[in-house]
């Protein structure tokens, strides 16, 4: 690899960077407040310790950070003191963060203990790693886990979101402290647009919005298509439920997209691009605008960037709430203002886009990959992977599983791994399924576990890579309930435009309902089938070529619990509203008569210390005395007969 | 051809889809069939509906395969864009005079391609009805949006971030707005129509003080929020998408707001709340007002 050599500039912001990262008099405390972050108290947490260091303490500067990944120990906090490692606090609520804060006051850090901690921190835009101490760390601190032998992040490998957790996404300056720009500066001072395009075709690099289509080639097409104007999209518009890597990155490293779209521009002969957010991601689009701003009032976007002839602008767009939009030819219809339908392809967006211009449209997580590949270059980045898959891909794996987060891991990684990584599955359950790419995709049964991810193998179950999105279900997941979930989702959001889609998936809909309801009939399944197989045919855009996939994927895998809805009318999974019910387990009922205070429909009868029961006619199923009864008794019972 | 030894031709007044059935009937017991119709295109009002009462049969699927049958069918002769002057005679004998209105088109070279419609300068013109024309709006209404307007006016695509504007100030979109700037700028008001509708973020009635968005994404309903959404609906009495009668609260399902990890999540106003169970629903509504 050769060294980036840089502009005495960038190596200025880089020092000045450094000196926040690791700064030499100070400690630095960093909190993570991406949106989930916040969801979880990380906002209580970052105020206090405004507070304190703005009434006493000049020694400490507190930084928000984006998400290390990690959702389900938010809020995360790390403290890096000179010369020591960084280590980091998990679950800090307000109680401990006051731990902490008075422990970290006097001196006392190691007496704490600490989750795991970092002795030094992957550079990858450099292929360097920087070490953070010296090696001579309290006891305390000493006996914390590596950040490298935590299973959570053991297997992952950091690419596209290198920098999400570890630097300020509103300060610039720490973005090209790690890196940043550099690759921008090589590409503009070292390579004409041919070169940058060879690099990412050589990479390997697939469209990470889910159709993985080979970058390099969508970028030479773009290039040669004849037009003096050329667009940019980058495609936020993260719809697919279950998924929200763009999000994170959006918070938590916006710097990093519009480096890798100036790098695109620069290839592809663009002037302008529009990025497309979810108004569902309220913090991402404040967080990506004020990155626009600041990388405008630092010259890397505007006219004549480093210097050269080169010029380029970024605009958000913002989306209100269609699943569609996603959907690259009617992305393109909301920008300019029409009725978001797609159009028939081709003229593809990269003949023929936004205003009729060539437009060249990515996904957040491809273009944030793109500055990697050209500062390690494209060999370097198609080593990691499988043969046809390269690089590594983020994942949400949520859902029942007991490490919820963001992971990024290569490419070809099993199925079973990502579910060790995930810590295995909460409340002793059995692990049933595993569902990816989102209402496009599909579920993969048990059976699958050691199936390589990538973007063939998924195709070969029967599922897609879609964005990105891993839901777990364990046994008390119905499967298909879960077929319903996707069929009312997509029947809300197909735009109506191609009767089959529109028709289908609504008479699809209604019959996997009626299953649920105990109402299932003989033939309903192979209706379902042949339904299924006509939205696919005869639908013009992906929404509708994809929209049977969950329901074919769980007849394939799961055909049984179809059976046992629809012939004895009962549901495994004790999901199913109409086919189970609550019951008090006598035996263990307690009568402490929570739940009959709690119950708000006055279904539940009972005294004091004596046996209760549920009214079966009064019980609208709402589930409040599951929850309400106490542990000590767990006497409510949900129950699912079999109906002859 | 029938027993009454009368022979000859039938005349169905009207293309509607009774009219498109009798034709059809008749022509395929054998009659040549005159289908009369006073608009320009046989079809009539089932082309208009999306469902036929009260089967929820889709309606354009019935018409389609009728219409198709209509125009192929050699014994059936469509004369559109006419009107009957005068029916004199008697059964199996009736002489009809019809006047067939100009329609400016050689109808044996069109191939219903569609561009004439498309290029016709008369179509761009925006209609209002008269009492329409003067939109009358409240100063401070007419201070914001003619702001807005300013801001966005010579800006290409700038209908969605105006709409966006309008949205985020009012929490809905008021219809009189959507007049004014139909004819502000100049833009068919079924065209704003159409985007308004469109999305699951506008809204074209008032919304409560405080938006109650229910993640309804995978992850959140593999843990549940299927639970919460009917909790939070039986706690204010209303459905999902509904107002409360005292302006406090909208319930709106959302298709995931990337909370996924704290599953099941619930966003009010901006605040979220991860991992939410029934049983706290009280408190959390408790602290809107």
């Amino acid at each position: 690899m050769r060294e980036i050599r840089a502009s005495r500039l960038l190596d200025d912001i880089r020092n000045e960077g450094l000196a926040s990262l690791y700064p030499k008099e100070r400690i630095r405390i960093t909190v993570g407040m991406a949106s989930c972050g916040l969801a979880t108290g990380a906002d209580v947490v970052y105020k206090y310790l405004n507070e304190i260091v703005a009434d006493s303490d000049d020694h400490i500067s507190v930084v928000p950070v984006g998400c290390i990944g990690f959702c389900q120990r938010e809020p995360l906090l790390e403290v890096l003191i000179p010369n020591l490692p960084r280590i980091a606090f998990a679950n800090v609520g307000s109680g401990k963060i006051k731990e902490i804060y008075n422990n970290l006051s006097v001196g006392k850090i190691g007496s704490i203990p600490a989750d795991w901690r970092y002795d030094e921190d992957d550079f990858v835009i450099f292929g360097k790693k920087r070490k953070i101490c010296d090696g001579t760390m309290p006891d305390g601190i000493k006996s914390t886990e590596l950040y490298g032998k935590i299973p959570f992040f053991k297997k992952q490998l950091k690419i596209a979101t290198r920098n999400c957790g570890y630097i300020n996404p509103e300060d610039i300056r720490e973005y090209v402290a790690r890196g940043g720009y550099y690759a921008l500066y090589k590409a503009l001072t070292e390579m004409v647009s041919q070169d940058i395009i060879e690099e990412v075709k050589k990479s390997g690099l697939r469209g990470r919005g889910g159709a993985g289509f080979p970058t390099g080639v969508k970028w030479e097409i773009c290039r040669k298509t004849k037009g003096n104007t050329k667009y940019l999209i980058c495609n936020a518009d993260e719809g697919d439920p279950g998924a929200y890597m763009d999000r994170s990155i959006l918070e938590g490293d916006p710097h990093s997209i519009i480096e890798g779209m100036l790098i695109g521009a620069y290839a592809i002969g663009a002037t302008e691009g529009h990025i497309y957010v979810r108004t569902e991601y309220p913090l991402a689009i404040e967080r990506f605008a004020k990155a626009i701003r600041e990388a405008e009032s630092y010259g890397f976007l505007g006219e004549n960037i480093f210097g050269k002839s080169f010029s380029f602008k970024i605009s958000i767009s913002q989306g209100a709430g269609a699943f569609i939009c996603g959907e690259e030819t009617s992305l393109i219809a909301s920008i300019e203002g029409r009725p978001p339908e797609p159009r028939l392809r081709p003229p593809f967006p990269v003949e023929s886009g936004v205003w009729d211009k060539p437009t060249n449209i990515n996904n957040v997580e491809t273009w944030s990959n793109i500055p990697v590949i050209i500062a390690r270059g494209g060999d370097w980045f198609a080593k990691i992977g499988t043969e046809k898959s390269k690089g590594t891909k983020v994942f949400s794996l949520v859902g029942k599983i007991k490490n919820t987060g963001l992971i990024e891991v290569p490419m070809g990684i099993k199925l079973e791994e990502i579910l060790e990584i995930g810590g295995g599955i909460p409340d002793d359950r059995r692990f049933k399924a595993i569902q990816t790419g989102g209402p496009s995709g599909g579920c993969i049964p048990q059976e699958l576990i050691n199936l390589p991810v990538d973007y063939e193998k998924l195709g070969e179950v029967g599922s897609i890579m879609g964005s990105g999105g891993m839901i777990v279900m364990d046994d008390h997941t119905c499967m298909v309930d879960v077929a319903k979930y996707f069929l009312e989702f997509l029947k809300d959001e197909s735009c109506g435009k191609c009767t089959s889609c529109r028709e289908g998936i609504q008479q699809m809909y209604e019959i996997v309902k009626r299953i649920t309801e105990g109402e299932g009939e003989h033939g309903d399944i192979k209706l379902l089938e042949n339904l299924g197989n006509v939205v696919q045919t005869a639908s013009m855009c992906g929404l509708g070529q994809t929209a049977a996939n969950p329901v074919l994927s769980t007849l394939r895998y799961f055909r049984d619990e179809y059976n046992s809805h629809i012939q004895e009318r009962r549901c495994p999974a004790l999901v199913c509203k109409a086919l189970t019910s609550y019951v008090i387990d006598s035996d263990l009922c307690g009568g402490c008569t929570i739940c009959a205070k709690n119950c708000p429909s006055q279904a539940i009868s009972g005294e004091l210390k004596k046996v209760h029961k549920i009214n079966q006619k009064k019980c609208t199923k709402c589930g409040i005395c599951f929850t309400s009864c106490p542990p000590k008794f767990k006497a409510v019972k949900i129950v699912s007969p079999v109906v002859k | 051809m029938s027993d009454n030894g009368k022979i000859g031709a039938a005349l169905v007044v009207g293309g509607g889809i009774g009219g498109i059935q009798a034709a059809l009937d008749l022509a395929d017991s054998g009659f040549k069939v005159y289908l009369m119709e006073k608009k320009p295109s046989i079809g009539g009002i089932m082309a208009q509906l999306d469902k036929t009462f009260p089967t929820n049969d889709c309606s354009m699927c019935i018409l389609a395969p009728k219409l198709v049958s209509v125009a192929r069918h050699p014994n059936i002769e469509i004369i559109t864009n006419a009107e009957i002057e005068e029916v004199s005679g008697e059964a199996g004998d009736f002489l009809v005079t019809m006047r067939k209105k100009p329609r400016y088109v050689d109808l044996e070279k069109c191939t219903g391609c569609g561009i004439c419609v498309q290029n016709c300068p008369v179509r761009q013109i925006v209609y209002l009805d008269e009492e329409e024309e003067h939109i009358e709006l409240r100063p401070e209404d007419r201070t914001i949006i003619e702001e807005i307007l300013r801001e966005y006016q010579t800006k290409k695509g700038n209908l969605m971030p105006i709409l966006q504007k309008i949205n985020k100030h009012y929490n809905y979109l008021p219809i009189g707005l959507l007049r004014y700037i139909a004819s502000e700028m100049k833009i068919p008001l079924n065209q704003i129509y159409s985007i308004a509708t469109f999305y699951n973020a506008f809204s074209l009635v008032p919304k409560g003080r405080h938006t109650i968005a229910i993640c309804r994404g995978t992850a959140c309903h593999v843990r549940g929020s299927m639970r919460i959404l009917e909790r939070i609906e039986q706690e204010l009495g209303i459905s999902d998408g509904g107002t409360t009668d005292d302006l406090r609260f909208t319930i709106q399902t959302v298709r995931c707001i990337g909370c996924c990890s704290i599953a099941p999540a619930v966003r009010i106003d901006g605040d979220t709340y991860g991992n939410v169970k029934t049983n706290q629903i009280f408190d959390i509504l408790r602290k809107y007002k």
